[in-house]
């Protein structure tokens, strides 16, 4: 499994390349091209394996609830896989580590990665942005995409994200849901909401825009529902 | 004034006309394109007195003896579809005119000279032609259209000339040696002599569940263009965020 990131960051697209019976799952609706030959398969999570309720989560997560599995044929093939909005996309490879992903941040990955739904409590509940996050564990190559901008932040210590602003990030990090200033007050009348206060040694990646701050400055201007 | 430009003012593009993308075998109009592939502009140098078919609105600048007639297009094909109906004729009056041309949505711009070979475009994606090229509106068909959810209509450019088509998002361009499956909304343009097929992805389930709906199975020899974004995903997107209507 080769993968290719290209026209980032603006309009990032992945060119996934499969050997001859090989595998990659991404998120539904994320193919944008393939080979003729190339076999496609839903399921509700795991290839081979569809727990209703693993779906369930995952749904709440903001992916989409189904997953495809696509298999090259006996020549091999490609894949291309793009998000909706403008932004980048990345790609990294986990070895035997676990990485948590935002909720729609996911868009692939290699098939012998195990994909779970981490619910983190109530505070995350209230946190509205980023309420569920996926939890990426095994060994294989991941694809993640951000709006915007990606930046990695290498984590030694403490370190504070947006919660709209965070793709990914080691699951070595300790995190804390909590207000960006002294009061909620000035946090809420500031714009800032949640953020995540994150405390250990691992690298969090962020994206440079905030997807729920564009619809939310759009959504006004569009006819009401 | 001050001359001194800020550091974080990104210089403006030479408008020199220097191509980075040289027009092929030096057949058709001198152009450039710039600001690829994000936010392509295209520049044509047209000689005096010839003529440039530019997509309704997506003039940008041009110098002041460049003559603009407009013209119907596409008959009630066009009307349907709710692409406007309308083509902009721009001619150089008098001597040689430079003008630039971008599309609505931003993205990348591609070029092809035809020379008597046909390239159909989506319904959107046409940009700009010389004169000898034909721009016509074409039916694809029930099955071919309704279902790929996009538009019932192809643009079909043939004859002698440049052609400028435009993406939103950045282009991809796939050479088609056998058969490749792309999701109806990426198609921008493909040659004339491919043959496709609009079908589902894979199972019935796949159908429903994938989120890939259906998907047009090309075949045979020829070239594909997609783009990496679409508009009406991002229509979709942007749906939930509109204000909730007051009762009563």
């Amino acid at each position: 499994m080769e993968i290719a990131i290209q026209h980032g960051p603006g309009n990032a697209a992945a060119k996934v390349q499969l050997g001859p019976g090989e595998s990659c799952t991404a998120e539904g609706g994320a193919m944008i091209a393939m080979s003729g030959d190339m076999a496609i398969e839903t399921t509700t999570h795991k290839k081979g394996s569809g727990g209703i309720g693993k779906a369930l989560k995952r749904m709440l997560s903001g992916e989409s609830f189904f997953l495809n599995h696509f298999t090259a044929g006996a020549n091999g093939g490609e894949l291309w896989l793009a998000t909706t909005l403008a932004g980048d996309m990345m790609q990294t490879e986990l070895n035997q580590e676990n990485l948590v992903v935002q909720g729609g941040s996911f868009v692939a990955c290699d098939p012998r990665v195990n994909i779970d739904m981490g619910f983190q409590g109530f505070k995350s509940l209230v946190a509205k942005e980023g309420i569920f996050w996926l939890h990426l564990n095994g060994s294989g190559k991941v694809i993640v995409n951000s709006y915007g901008a990606i930046y990695p932040v290498e984590v030694d210590g403490e370190y504070i994200v947006d919660t709209g602003h965070i793709v990914a990030f080691n699951d070595t990090l300790g995190f804390k849901l909590s207000k960006a200033g002294k009061s909620w007050m000035s946090s809420f009348l500031g714009g800032e909401g949640f953020v995540c206060r994150f405390a250990g040694k691992g690298t969090v990646w962020c994206q440079s825009h905030n997807s729920t701050s564009f619809g939310r400055a759009l959504g006004p201007m569009l006819r009401p529902r | 004034m001050n001359n001194e430009t800020p550091a974080h003012v990104p210089t403006p593009s030479p408008t020199m006309p220097s191509p980075p993308t040289p027009s092929p075998g030096k057949k058709g109009f001198d152009f450039h394109i710039d600001g690829q592939p994000d936010f392509a502009l295209l520049t044509v140098n047209l000689p005096a007195n010839e003529t440039l078919k530019v997509e309704a609105s997506a003039m940008a600048s041009m110098d002041t003896n460049m003559v603009m007639k407009t013209k119907m297009r596409g008959g009630l094909g066009r009307l349907v579809t709710r692409e406007s109906i309308f083509i902009n004729e721009f001619t150089a009056g008098g001597g040689p005119a430079e003008m630039k041309i971008a599309p609505g949505a931003p993205g990348d711009l591609s070029h092809v000279h035809l020379d008597g070979n046909t390239i159909f475009l989506q319904n959107s994606a046409f940009v700009a032609s010389g004169m000898d090229v034909a721009v016509e509106t074409k039916w694809q068909g029930i099955k071919k259209g309704f279902f790929s959810g996009e538009s019932l209509f192809l643009i079909r450019c043939s004859g002698h000339g440049d052609l400028w088509f435009n993406t939103y998002g950045a282009l991809i361009e796939m050479d088609v040696t056998d058969d490749y499956v792309v999701d109806t909304g990426y198609i921008v343009a493909f040659t004339e002599g491919l043959s496709y097929d609009v079908t589902r992805v894979g199972g019935y389930k796949s159908l429903f569940l994938s989120g890939e709906g259906l998907v047009c199975r090309f075949r045979g020899e020829g070239k594909v263009w997609i783009q990496t974004r679409q508009v009406p995903a991002l229509r979709s997107w942007v749906w939930p965020f509109r204000r909730a209507k007051k009762k009563g």
